[in-house]
Order: structure tokens, then sequence, then C-alpha cells
């Protein structure tokens, strides 16, 4: 099958993570559209949740392609990741000319971290969600617990960092390279992560400072 | 004047490919700043030489920086400290007197290393016989301006025919990846007419076969970019992602 030649080539792989990459990039964004609602108030958070899951077969179906495709993003990711352990270290002289980002260094690990927190977070919102709690009220309880915010935080943090690198490497791997557009895609590295950072990170940290005296 | 410098330096020796290899300190004293970096590694030769050792083996041909022959890792980094420059044009004034130069081999995976300094970069060569040229019919002579190219294409074109094949770029990737290499020698001819007609199966059997010679994937982590003694941009592994995937998405 022309699908698995493909995927055992050093480029295949690339593309499949570039491809997942989006795609849970484009999930990212509307789910930060989706939570963004909590800073206009409960009211409006439970009516988007509401709304949601208005539609249960839809939810599920997509639910399980995301599923799919984030087991994509990790699987081959995992194989990179052994397959460079192998080929990594070999001067005595260890020097970069480019000092490389922080960020393009900890791919797989801070790619292990955010695998964590979704475990965390899926059980927390989705399967463990108490009977009878509505959505609006469960972030409120969650973060009020001052290790739970930071949990959070770091997290998006870590996702930050992970976007930082992944963004334009997503790009170049598509092959968009062009002097035309480089200068753009390395502000939107930059800023794409960060607007993620900011309205995710911003809700515990909304709820933890107090802000949210009126949700 | 000629202002001279002395020199301690750290040197991989390596018998041969199956021997292991070891670091062997040598001083070096009145090196003249104006000696390129392999007329140095001459002087400790002809040194070594008198003093019935056995001379350190490195590759070198034109020593002007245009064949490729040339190349070792000099204090952690490909062809030395010197942008775009070829171990052979990288001239001894770059250092200080009393630095201690550390030097070895290109290393990767797929470049056995033959003798000390001297790898054998083959595998480079087979990614080329994969497809990294145009079938042309036998025939009458075409006129060589029969098919129009413009200046912009034939000077992107020429930027990756620029690479001299030195591995440079495999030797500098924390991955020790070929694909500057490869993106270089798919880009030159799939940006000109001349190379359209097999460009699909030249991208993919060019990539396949320089996954079969061991060489690691793309990391995007720029460093082959700034090794490169021709200074080839990244944008022709991005043209080479792009042929790659035309190739198997659309490809026969």
């Amino acid at each position: 099958m022309w699908f698995l030649s493909f995927i055992k080539t050093s480029i295949g792989k690339k593309l499949v993570m570039a491809t997942s990459g989006l795609l849970l990039l484009s999930f990212l964004a509307i789910h930060a559209f989706g939570n963004a609602a909590i800073y206009m108030g409960s009211k409006y958070f439970q009516i988007y949740a509401d709304f949601l899951h208005g539609f249960p077969v839809l939810v599920l179906i997509f639910g399980f392609g995301l599923l799919l495709i984030f087991l994509a993003h990790v699987g081959v990711g995992l194989l990179l990741f052994f397959e460079k352990r192998k080929t990594s270290s070999r001067y005595d002289v260890e020097t970069r000319v480019v000092e490389n980002t922080f960020a393009s260094r900890t791919m797989p690990y801070t790619g292990a971290w955010i695998f964590v927190f979704l475990i965390v977070h899926v059980f927390a919102f989705n399967f463990g969600k108490p009977e009878g709690v509505k959505v609006s009220m469960l972030v409120q309880q969650y973060f009020s617990g001052f290790f739970y915010s930071l949990f959070y935080i770091i997290s998006f943090i870590a996702l930050a960092i992970h976007l930082n690198h992944g963004f334009w490497s997503m790009l170049q791997t598509f092959g968009l390279n062009h002097p035309r557009y480089n200068k753009l895609i390395s502000t939107l590295t930059v800023a794409v992560p960060l607007i993620f950072l900011v309205i995710f990170g911003g809700i515990p940290i909304y709820f933890m400072t107090g802000s949210a005296a009126g949700y | 004047m000629m202002s001279t410098i002395d020199l301690t330096l750290k040197i991989w020796r390596q018998k041969n490919s199956d021997a292991l290899g070891d670091f062997e300190t040598y001083i070096l004293r009145d090196i003249s700043t104006d000696m390129s970096f392999l007329e140095m590694i001459d002087v400790l030769n002809e040194q070594l030489t008198r003093e019935g050792k056995e001379p350190v083996a490195f590759d070198h041909d034109c020593r002007e920086g245009i064949c490729g022959a040339c190349g070792a890792v000099v204090d952690g980094v490909a062809h030395g400290p010197d942008l775009e420059t070829t171990l052979c044009q990288l001239h001894m004034r770059k250092f200080k007197s009393g630095d201690t130069i550390v030097i070895e081999p290109f290393r990767s995976i797929a470049f056995p290393i033959k003798k000390d300094l001297l790898v054998d970069r083959s595998a480079l060569d087979r990614i080329i016989q994969a497809g990294g040229f145009v079938s042309v019919n036998t025939g009458g002579t075409v006129d060589g301006n029969s098919i129009p190219v413009s200046t912009e294409t034939a000077e992107l074109a020429m930027d990756a025919a620029s690479c001299i094949g030195c591995g440079a770029c495999v030797a500098s990737c924390p991955n020790g990846a070929a694909m500057l290499f490869t993106g270089a020698k798919i880009a030159q001819l799939s940006l000109l007419p001349q190379g359209h007609p097999e460009r699909k199966e030249r991208a993919r059997s060019m990539v396949t076969q320089m996954d079969k010679e061991g060489f690691g994937y793309c990391s995007n982590e720029k460093e082959c970019e700034l090794a490169c003694p021709k200074g080839i941009s990244i944008r022709n592994i991005a043209r080479m992602n792009r042929e790659f995937l035309k190739s198997f998405l659309l490809g026969e």
C-alpha cells in the first residue's frame, strides 16, 4: 500500500507529524474559542457547553477522530524520537553554529508533558466528571485549587514551547519556505503559541486571582 | 611582516574502519598565519614523517574551495569557524597563538571512517545515482536556448547547484541527515524544465536511497545551512519536501 511505503520514509514520517500537528492545531483553535466564553461568565460558558453537547453523536465521532490524529502524532513522534537516539552526540567538541532554540531541543519532552496533561484533563472534564455538576461550575471548583491550577499553567507553557518549534517546523515540512513569507512565519511561530498561552493559561489565573468574582 | 603562531592539535587517529580510534596530541610551532588549514596539516605531516610516524590521512583535492573533497570538524564545527568556507580555504589567521584545535572526521552512520580524518562519502554518490540526473535521448544537439528559463529561476537552480557534495551538512546535522544535500540536488533539477519529465520518480527514489544509506531525518534545526561552505538555504529542503509529497500523492 502506498501509505505504508510513504510512512516508512524519513520525509513521510515528518509529513505525518506536520499533518496531524496542523489538525491538532485547528482543534486547539476551536477549543480556545469555546473556552474563551469563560471570560464572559458562567452563563455563557454553560450555553456553549450545552450547545456543543447537544450533538452527542457528532461529539463522539469527532472525539474519536481526534484521538486517532493524536495517537498518530504521538506514535510517529515516538518512532522519530527513538530513531534520533541512535545518531546523536558524536563529536568530542560539541558546538552549535546556530544556538538552537530551547523549543526544538525539548520537543519530545514538552510533548510527553502534554500527553500526561491530556490524560488528566480528559479524565477530569470528561470521563471522570461528577454526575449532576455543571461544567461551568466544575471549572471554578477545579481551578480554585492552587496546585491544580499550577499544573494547568505549566502544561500550557509546555504547549506554547512545543508549538513555538512545531509551528514553523510544520510549515517547513509542508514545503512552505519562501523569502516573501518567512518574516510572517517567524512572527506567527511566536504569536500563535502566545495567543494559546494567553487564552488557556488565563483561565486558571482568572480563577486564582479572584478576577472571576462575578463569574 | 609574516606572523607565526604556535598550536596544540588534538587529532582523531584511526588505523582503519575496524580499528578503535582515539585522539593524539601534537605541538606545532611557527605556523605562518598565511597558511591554509590543510597546509598546516601538511607541515604536521612533514614533521611526523621525519619522526618516522604515520602522517595524518585526510581528503583534499583542488584546495580552492570548489571540489568538495576536503572537510573535517574543527572544534565542533564542520569546515571550521569561518562561514561559507571549505576547510582548504580556512586560514590560520583565524586562530591565535596558544590555541588548542580539535580536529575530528565528518561523522555519520552513513560515512564510515576509512582512516584518521578520511571518511567514505560514497553514500552521497549513491543518492545521485538513484535519480540526480536527467535522461537525454541521443540524436541531434538541441539548441541551448530553445527552452526559455527566467533569470530568477536559473539563479535559484544555480544556487542549489553550487552544492559541492562535501558532506558538511551531514556532519553538522544533529541527526546526521543528508537533507540539505539531497534537497539541493533535487531542487536544481526540479527548477529547470529539463528536470521536469523525471521529477516525480526522482524525488521518491533519491529520498528512498537517502533513507537506505542510514541518514537521519530532518529535525528542522537549521545547523546544516550555516555549516554549508556554499551557503545553500534550507529552502531547498522545503522544495524537496514539496517534490516528495507531490510524487507520493500524484505520482504513478
